[in-house]
């Protein structure tokens, strides 16, 4: 018998007994596992503790701007709890907190390095409050140092080539590679907590690489992690970082690109900010004839909140990928939507009664037309028969 | 008889003022639903998981003192009442999707009985509570076996059918495991005509049996085995006990629901009738084909709170242990418009199902005179 085969009827038992074990746990509790079952009679010994997230605890709450906090979390480890599997920089986490016994999720980039994660068990989060939003608020002035939250492992694929990090074995080719790889990183206001990571992981690689980066604020005098970031400057003479005032001197254009970045068509680019930013900066890249497949970006903080007077927006279906663009003047609920667009989700009453086409919405703002209300911007369950867009929503269907 | 809801109906300005006074009654209640929800569903949890785990471990330690045996029968049936009555039930109507919880969501929810969750959604969910009372339309009137009133012809079997109802009541998990995947249409081929079905019948085949397989082996082998493993005779011990339980849970889910819809003033109507109902004219015949009955709260958390059948209809998807306040607001709104509602004690309306089910185990005088000619 061959390796190959050998290697997939090993996984094919472990499919059987994995099936088995399920089927076993099902049989004897109703629920697809055991602990899943227990999970209420375990939080009364272990608060906190769920079968679909980790547990952390919040070591420092740090204020660093006016509307922009630091939190720092440690991730449990112990009996009951499962390790945090560890991440990469410039990934990021969902933070789940129960308010008023409903459990909110929030994503927000990891905006500390693995490797101080390693050294200390830590990782941070920084999170900018949203002034209308209904989360980032109420997590800085409820959740207080000692609380417990769940986090999930780590997502999400902005993050730097895995061949410029030097692992001791290989050190010689991640220098040489470190040297072939010049990076562009283009940050927009708390859009800079990726980035953050990355850097301060560079930093204890003591890396060589060339990286430029272009770091927009809205206040000069408000930049947040500048002073980090100045002595990070005064240590690597590959980093140059520019501040650029975005009241002065608007969003990136192709003039603020050669202005400041000359060499930037030799330059892989990151960009992470306000989706405005994004669009734009991906528009002056595209036009400057950079490579799409050397342009990164990722879609960063809360979607906007205001939604009175929402333009048309795009429902995106993933796991089926379609979109369709809502018109604004043409009221139809995400279950005609979908059934539109050739997908046939399962649905009942039509009227908001019976939850069979309860749908997972990843992102966006619905709103609820029996219960005259909008939904909170996060992941969560909607029911797709009653649920209208306002604005870009992202669902699992 | 099935009422004539044109008759004797509030008019329709009436009916728009009453609409609007109960979706009062629902917004007050759904401003209230927040944390103490998620610890009061999580506190049930808790005892219904405490309880079953006690009870399985009581009833092997029958083996020592016949009265834990005993106890463990109690813990057990009162573990499933409360799976699946006020957990189950409340949580597959999606009273508590709002806590966002993967495990208390009406999604991913399954209880503790023969009836595959997903396909008691689909019936219950969308045929009862959308036409409830409905002859022709509303499957759960009489679950195809009773004849409760006569708008439905008699025939030689309703004869028998207060045994029919014992029956059906002593094996009630069995009667709704087969009802919500409509049995007869996928088992006996009798199909139905624009049948409107979600899923194909062989996946409802499927879950029918999947599901009850997995009951079987849980409850007739699994831990009577287990038992087993101590001494032998344990096994009958324990299997007795679980069947036990699960009568017990069978007769009080099957006297609660009865006792919800066909008490004797709980009235039935006409399909064409309720074509193009608004939401008031929808509220209207919902109470009209409900009826509630009195306790104490623990008796009304045993019953899953459809002892406030009525307002469980008006609003399904509101936590249900709010149904008790909302039940006093929905009688004064009911008193404002004129409109019966049907409440009495337990015993009171418990008796008036029965002479139901004996009533209309005869022909009416007219089908007499049928028959025997």
């Amino acid at each position: 018998m061959s390796a190959s085969t050998n290697a997939s009827n090993n996984v094919s038992n472990n499919g059987l007994m994995q099936q088995g074990w399920t089927w076993f746990s099902q049989a004897l509790t109703q629920h697809d596992t055991f602990s899943s079952y227990f999970q209420p009679l375990i939080q009364m010994l272990v608060p906190h503790w769920t079968t679909d997230a980790y547990r952390a605890q919040i070591v420092e709450i740090r204020d660093e701007m006016s509307d922009m906090y630091s939190l720092v979390l440690k991730p449990q480890s112990g009996l009951l709890d499962r390790d945090w599997p560890t991440f990469k920089a410039g990934q990021f986490i969902e933070l789940m907190v129960e308010k008023e016994g409903s459990r909110t999720l929030r994503c927000f980039s990891i905006s500390s390095s693995p490797a101080y994660y390693e050294k200390t068990g830590l990782i941070e989060l920084s999170i900018r409050i949203q002034q209308q939003g209904r989360i980032t608020p109420w997590i800085r002035q409820q959740l207080n140092v000692g609380s417990l939250v769940n986090i999930s492992a780590a997502q999400g694929e902005f993050v730097l080539p895995e061949s410029i990090f030097p692992k001791s074995v290989m050190q010689e080719a991640a220098l040489s590679s470190q040297k072939a790889e010049k990076l562009l990183f283009i940050a927009g206001g708390s859009g800079i907590t990726p980035f953050r990571s990355m850097l301060q992981q560079l930093n204890s690689n003591e890396s060589q690489l060339d990286i430029h980066l272009l770091y927009y604020s809205r206040d000069a005098n408000q930049v947040l992690f500048q002073d980090e970031f100045q002595q990070l400057e005064k240590e690597h003479s590959g980093l140059t970082i520019r501040y650029i005032d975005s009241e002065n001197e608007g969003f990136i254009s192709v003039d603020h690109l050669q202005k400041y970045c000359t060499d930037y068509y030799q330059r892989t680019a990151f960009i992470c900010g306000p989706s405005p930013m994004i669009q734009q900066a991906r528009k002056v890249l595209t036009e400057l004839e950079v490579e799409p497949n050397k342009i990164n970006f990722e879609f960063f903080g809360a979607a906007p909140v205001e939604i009175e007077n929402s333009e048309h927006g795009v429902v995106l279906f993933k796991a089926s990928d379609k979109t369709v663009v809502s018109e604004k003047d043409k009221v139809s609920t995400l279950l005609e939507q979908a059934e539109a667009q050739g997908l046939n989700p399962v649905s009942g009453c039509r009227m908001g009664v019976c939850h069979q086409c309860i749908c997972k919405k990843k992102s966006g703002v619905v709103f609820n037309t029996r219960t005259q209300q909008y939904s909170d911007t996060g992941s969560e369950e909607i029911q797709l028969c009653i649920s209208v867009a306002q604005g870009d929503v992202v669902l699992d269907l | 008889m099935t009422t004539r809801l044109a008759s004797n109906r509030p008019d329709a300005e009436a009916l728009i003022a009453f609409e609007n006074d109960l979706n009062n009654i629902r917004e007050e209640a759904m401003a209230k639903v927040g944390e103490k929800d998620a610890r009061y569903i999580r506190k049930i949890i808790r005892i219904q998981r405490s309880s079953d785990i006690l009870g399985r471990i009581s009833l092997v330690l029958g083996f020592y003192n016949p009265l834990f045996w005993l106890a463990g029968v109690v813990l057990l049936a009162l573990s499933k009442i409360l799976d699946n009555m006020e957990i189950g039930h409340n949580v597959m109507h999606g009273q508590y999707d709002w806590m966002n919880d993967p495990h208390i969501n009406s999604r991913k929810f399954d209880w503790d009985i023969w009836g595959d969750g997903d396909s008691w959604k689909r019936y219950h969910n969308h045929e009862h509570h959308t036409y409830t009372n409905i002859i022709g339309k509303d499957r759960d009137y009489g679950y195809g076996l009773l004849r409760l009133s006569d708008d439905i012809g008699w025939r030689p079997k309703n004869r028998f059918q207060f045994i029919t109802y014992t029956l059906l009541s002593s094996f009630f998990q069995f009667g709704i495991a087969y009802h919500e995947v409509a049995g007869e249409r996928i088992f006996a081929g009798k199909r139905k005509e624009n049948s409107s079905l979600p899923i194909s019948r062989e996946e409802l085949k499927h879950s029918f049996f999947s599901k009850i397989k997995k009951q079987v082996f849980k409850e007739y082998l699994f831990f009577p085995l287990l038992a087993a493993l101590i001494s032998w005779p344990m096994f009958f011990a324990v299997l007795a006990g679980n069947l036990i339980a699960e009568l017990i849970r069978n007769l009080w889910t099957s006297s609660v629901i009865f006792c919800g819809h066909f008490t004797e003033d709980a009235q039935t109507f006409d399909e064409k009738e309720c074509e193009n109902e608004n939401r008031g004219e929808w509220y209207y015949r919902q109470i009209l084909g409900s009826s509630n009955f009195e306790g104490s709260r623990i008796f009304h958390i045993l019953t899953g709170h459809l002892s406030r059948q009525t307002e469980h209809h008006l609003f399904p998807d509101v936590p249900a242990h709010y149904y008790i306040d909302m039940a006093k607001q929905v009688q004064a709104v009911c008193a404002k418009y004129d409109i019966p509602y049907n409440t009495g004690s337990f015993a009171q309306q418990y008796w008036t199902v029965v002479k139901r089910v004996i009533k209309y185990s005869f022909p009416t005088e007219a089908e007499q005179g049928v028959t025997v000619n």
